[in-house]
């Protein structure tokens, strides 16, 4: 369901003990100067298992790597706002939360100083797939509201989904650490075009400072 | 009555840069069309003399950064272009919801026909695509939302004008570079639909009230 499965198998551990090894190397020298063999030698395997399960080499091993974080990233998102009061409540949380997470990830901050043009474009890919994980961890909230006429489940999910990515990466004239401001966002951004209104909301929407 | 933003955005704006018919434009234009067949890190100054009829000397002396200056020039251009394009589309429109859909139509139809930028995103997408995220983003998105603000003042007070701006260029952005199979960006009933249903009702609330009440 998520970016990654946990199963017994056997590849799958040797899988993500390959993974999460680049992912420390990564975090140590940065992504030019990670090699198969840094990886293979911090994950206790040889090079030719490494190759074995990425024989793309090193470009399709760091590709791996970073949808393996983003999908871990976003696990982590789902945990802390899964006990939200209700379901706009749970979209603030979840950009709050995603916004200081971004914020706090040294790995992330780091590349993105350092060499940007090389993790972005394998972001971009990792996001491809992010986009159906993250509309399955909202799917079941969405399917508990009243949505507006004409507006499915799928539809809105895909919206959303969308939409919280986007603000997860930019936070664009927002300041997403301010509660007022995010509930205004989703509100109206987000959940206007999504939700059958709740019957006293003709008060004036609060919009952001420029 | 438009609101000024003070970029340099906004339909009565002049785009800056080299003349119509001057030699560095030719230059620009030759430039741009080797990189829609070869990308820019195969394109060299002697391609883009080639294309452009002139000799190496003339464009060094154009551009004194060489291929870098080039370069920049191209993305300037296009740049402004693809606003230039927008701000006609948009200016035409009567209604808040035309103006919506005919600024994410043109763009979605600009950015899926611009051979350059597509050979780029296939073949060298490490050029592009740091543009489109985290910090270069948010320089994106205001330049958008300052250029789409005055579209929307007849509707929108400025802040509120600023805030759909920027909500449509996300739109852009992020269906964009993650497609939807029911959202076709570059087809204007798929977009108007899109409009409709997720964007007018969240701005009905916005809209002034002793301001245009054509929606």
């Amino acid at each position: 369901m998520w970016g990654f499965t946990l199963s017994a198998g056997m590849a799958d551990t040797v899988r993500e003990r390959i993974l999460e090894a680049t992912y420390a190397c990564v975090a140590r020298y940065g992504m030019a100067k990670t090699t198969v063999e840094d990886a293979a030698r911090e994950a206790r395997l040889s090079r030719a298992t490494i190759y074995r399960y990425f024989p793309g080499g090193k470009e399709q091993l760091i590709g791996e790597t970073v949808a393996w974080e983003s999908a871990r990233f976003f696990w982590r998102l789902a945990e802390a706002v899964a006990g939200a009061a209700d379901f706009p409540r749970l979209l603030e949380d979840a950009l709050m939360f995603a916004h200081q997470a971004i914020e706090e990830h040294a790995v992330l901050q780091k590349v993105l100083q350092t060499e940007p043009e090389r993790l972005l474009p394998h972001l971009t890919i990792a996001s491809d797939r992010l986009i159906p994980s993250i509309k399955t961890f909202l799917a079941p909230y969405i399917e508990r509201e009243r949505l507006r006429p004409g507006v499915s489940v799928d539809r809105a999910a895909e919206y959303l989904a969308h939409m919280v990515l986007s603000h997860t990466g930019t936070q664009g004239r927002w300041d997403l650490t301010d509660r007022a401001q995010v509930a205004s966002l989703v509100r109206t951004e987000f959940l206007a075009g999504v939700l059958v209104p709740e019957p006293d909301v003709q008060r004036r929407d609060v919009t952001t400072n420029t | 009555m438009v609101a000024h933003t003070g970029g340099d955005a906004g339909p009565s704006a002049c785009p800056a840069g080299p003349k119509p018919d001057s030699q560095e434009t030719r230059v620009v234009e030759a430039a741009l069309r080797c990189i829609s067949r070869w990308g820019t890190a195969k394109t060299t100054i002697d391609d883009i003399a080639r294309e452009a009829g002139c000799s190496r000397a003339t464009i060094y002396r154009l551009f004194a950064g060489g291929k870098d200056a080039v370069l920049s020039a191209v993305a300037s251009t296009e740049v402004e272009r693809f606003f230039t394009g927008l701000a006609g589309r948009m200016q035409a429109a009567e209604t808040m919801e035309d103006v919506l859909v005919a600024g994410i139509t043109e763009a979605g139809r600009r950015i899926q026909d611009h051979a350059a930028l597509q050979y780029l995103l296939a073949n060298q997408p490490e050029t592009i695509v740091p543009h489109l995220a985290f910090k270069q983003a948010e320089a994106l998105l205001g330049r958008a939302s300052s250029f789409g603000a005055p579209y929307l003042a007849r509707w929108l007070d400025l802040p509120d004008a600023l805030r759909a701006a920027e909500w449509a260029a996300r739109i852009v952005l992020s269906f964009g570079s993650c497609p939807a199979a029911d959202v076709d960006l570059a087809d204007e009933p798929s977009v108007r639909q899109f409009v409709a249903t997720f964007m007018v009702p969240g701005l009905i609330p916005l809209i002034r009230s002793a301001g245009d009440t054509n929606v």
